[in-house]
């Protein structure tokens, strides 16, 4: 019997061009997308501020300024004619700084700087704290010079300053990664988009399962002996399986497809035996909303209008869209209450911390649970409308 | 081979099927009718084990329903107005699915598969998508699929809905076959014609009770044999209504026309003299021409 309900539903999804775009095509091109739109994000060697510099000045301080901003790997910059009165959104930077005449001679002369309207809070301090270790370290060497030649003055010698480097003062190391190692843009966004692809089963898997209500099928079912609980597993069963190959094409687009495109390749850092118990919990948190949804519902029309808004405000709301780490604390609580929330903490466990079943064994049983009680529901208000139906 | 006895259903304060009782007999294709909402549905699926009953007894092959329901299945089939079937897949592959999801043993599932085929003239479409079949092609497979457990009882519910005459007389041919298979069948329709044209036997619902049952030819031949039409010039309506005061078995049915609810030969000369004697001139007298859909909406429109 669930030989024959596998064939079908395989045969119904294959050739359903649709439900093959929203299963295998759309989450696969996400992760493609965003592997590589977010590849800069975690590599230290990019810069990420963009800036334009007038001297008026002219002097030896405003050239090493200068020169010390052009050195640094953080910041691309520009350095523009005393002439140029164009203002920073023309220039197509972030910060345009002017250095205004006097800027050696005058102790207190300020830098000015203009700030571009779309440059966030965090860009910003980023900005002044580059702009700070720059000056700092340009007046403790002036300082340091000052201190060299008095001490000449006096007949004896102070050694040269030393260069600080980040890296002789600071080790840093992500958790439960080893020494060599940083998270990637990869790492990152293959769970989100897994998560959301796999929640995608509503659309194919409701539209079918409506289709059959509509068309008495299900009720010819019924007389065939066929019993609730086997029809749910007659659906269940095909579609974790249709789940697990999303997984794992996925993965496979991780791992050997966006390389191709220059961004960092997919590893499965965690347990693969976990990697597949959470992928079925998470099929069947999935599977159970799909065939809520498809119970609930009148016509197809409103089962992918529900669906398909119900996926995106839980992908939203459970960090899929936004990471979760750049949320506000009570968002970040709020998107506790998205199964997707869950499930990508699971992945994420995997593929990121390279965790075990033991570290994802809290999101499984919620995701089992949350799966078993939408079927539960589901076969409650099914059976009340298939009796209304005969 | 289906005995009801006492059978009531109620939604809520609507009764649906009141104290119904009925007794189908093997090897028969029973004609079910009844205006919408007479309780025709309601019958069929509590028959099929689709909906509860509040009381009264079922036997199919003189087991209770309510018991043996799995086992009676197995040996029925309802075969849904509704086209219950997948679009998107081929006539060979909706057989094969199925037959694949009842438990029959897999070379009886591939003999009743040959047969459902066979009979409903599907050989030739076999790897067509169902999608993509006529009408009359589509109502076949929704049989053929019925035929897949090899049943002893066909339930049809209005299986010629929406096709051409060519192909429901095909259907009607291929239902009537079943009676020589020695299946029995329960069919509803509202196209009359085609009750008289397959069924023997015949149950007339409304209001959830069977109001007629019977042998449809003895039926018909009953209501046939009481009644005469007397054909005449036209007479004016006020003459024919009198005449109808004065001997209570004529009816007037138009200005042309009167029927008389006997043929006793007495009855009938005094009728005749009777219009005679009031200057109604007699064209010809016939035996009254009627069909089940008279019988069907003279009884049905009774107590509305």
């Amino acid at each position: 019997m669930f030989k024959s309900m596998l064939i079908k539903e395989f045969l119904l999804v294959i050739r359903d061009k649709h439900a093959l775009a929203a299963l295998f095509v759309m989450p696969a091109v996400f992760i493609l997308i965003m592997s590589l739109a977010l590849k800069d994000v975690f590599n230290e060697q990019k810069a990420m501020l963009s800036l334009a510099i007038v001297d008026q000045d002219s002097s030896e301080t405003s050239q090493e300024f200068i020169s010390s901003i052009q050195g640094n790997k953080l910041i691309n910059s520009k350095l523009l004619n005393v002439d140029d009165h164009k203002g920073v959104d023309q220039q197509n930077v972030q910060f345009l700084i002017l250095i205004l005449e006097g800027y050696e001679q005058e102790e207190n002369k300020q830098l000015q700087i203009q700030v571009a309207s779309d440059v966030s809070q965090t860009v910003l301090l980023l900005f002044k704290a580059q702009m700070m270790q720059i000056i700092m370290q340009q007046k403790l060497a002036s300082l340091h010079s000052l201190q060299q030649s008095r001490a000449q003055q006096m007949g004896f010698d102070i050694p040269d300053a030393v260069d600080i480097n980040e890296n002789d003062i600071m080790n840093i190391q992500y958790a439960k990664l080893s020494a060599d190692e940083k998270p990637t843009s990869t790492q990152q966004s293959v769970p989100s988009w897994i998560v959301f692809g796999l929640f995608f089963v509503i659309i194919p898997m409701s539209t079918i399962f409506i289709s059959e209500r509509k068309q008495n099928t299900l009720m010819r079912l019924s007389t065939m002996n066929i019993t609730i609980p086997a029809l749910f597993a007659g659906k269940i069963i095909p579609y974790m399986i249709i789940n697990q190959l999303q997984v794992w094409l996925m993965i496979a687009v991780g791992m050997y497809i966006v390389p191709l495109f220059g961004a960092d390749a997919l590893t499965i850092g965690g347990s693969v035996t976990a990697l597949i118990v959470i992928s079925f919990a998470l099929s069947l948190a999935a599977i159970g909303l799909s065939i809520l949804i498809a119970t609930v519902v009148d016509s197809v029309e409103q089962a992918t209008t529900i669906g398909g808004i119900l996926n995106v405000l839980l992908g939203a709301i459970g960090g899929v869209m936004v990471p979760k780490f750049v949320m506000p604390e009570f968002m970040q609580e709020f998107a506790n209450i998205s199964p997707m929330s869950w499930g990508l903490e699971g992945f994420l466990d995997l593929f990121l911390r390279k965790g075990n079943l033991s570290d994802v064994l809290n999101e499984v049983l919620a995701l089992t649970l949350f799966g078993l009680v939408l079927l539960f529901i589901a076969a409650i208000i099914f059976n009340i409308k298939i009796r209304k139906v005969s | 081979m289906i005995k009801i006895d006492k059978l009531c259903k109620s939604y809520g304060e609507k009764k649906a099927l009141d104290n119904l009782c009925l007794d189908i007999k093997a090897n028969s294709i029973f004609g079910l009718l009844g205006p919408n909402g007479a309780g025709k549905t309601t019958l069929i699926s509590i028959l099929n084990g689709l909906t509860t009953f509040d009381s009264g007894q079922i036997q199919i092959f003189d087991k209770p329903l309510s018991k043996y329901i799995k086992d009676i299945r197995q040996r029925c089939s309802l075969i849904p107005q509704s086209l219950a079937f997948y679009d998107n897949l081929s006539v060979k592959e909706n057989l094969d699915f199925f037959a694949g999801i009842q438990k029959i043993a897999t070379a009886t599932a591939k003999k009743n598969i040959g047969y459902a085929i066979e009979i409903n003239r599907l050989d030739s479409m076999l790897k067509q998508k169902a999608a993509t079949l006529s009408g009359g092609q589509k109502r076949r497979l929704n049989i053929a699929i019925g035929l897949l457990n090899n049943p002893d009882i066909l339930f049809f519910d209005e299986p010629t809905v929406g096709i051409d005459p060519e192909s429901r007389n095909e259907i009607l041919d291929t239902i009537r076959s079943f009676k020589q298979d020695n299946k029995c069948v329960i069919y509803t329709s509202h196209y009359m014609p085609e009750i008289e044209k397959i069924c023997d036997q015949v149950a007339i619902i409304n209001a959830g009770q069977i109001i007629k049952q019977g042998d449809i030819c003895s039926m018909l031949e009953r209501e046939m044999g009481n009644q005469l039409i007397i054909e005449l010039y036209e007479t004016p309506i006020a003459v024919l209504q009198e005449c109808c005061e004065l001997f209570s078995l004529l009816t007037v049915i138009n200005s042309s026309c009167l029927q008389l609810a006997s043929k006793k030969p007495e009855y009938i000369s005094q009728a005749l003299s009777l219009l005679e004697n009031n200057n109604v001139k007699i064209k010809q007298v016939n035996y009254a021409n009627t069909n089940l859909e008279s019988i069907f909406i003279n009884l049905t429109s009774k107590g509305r």
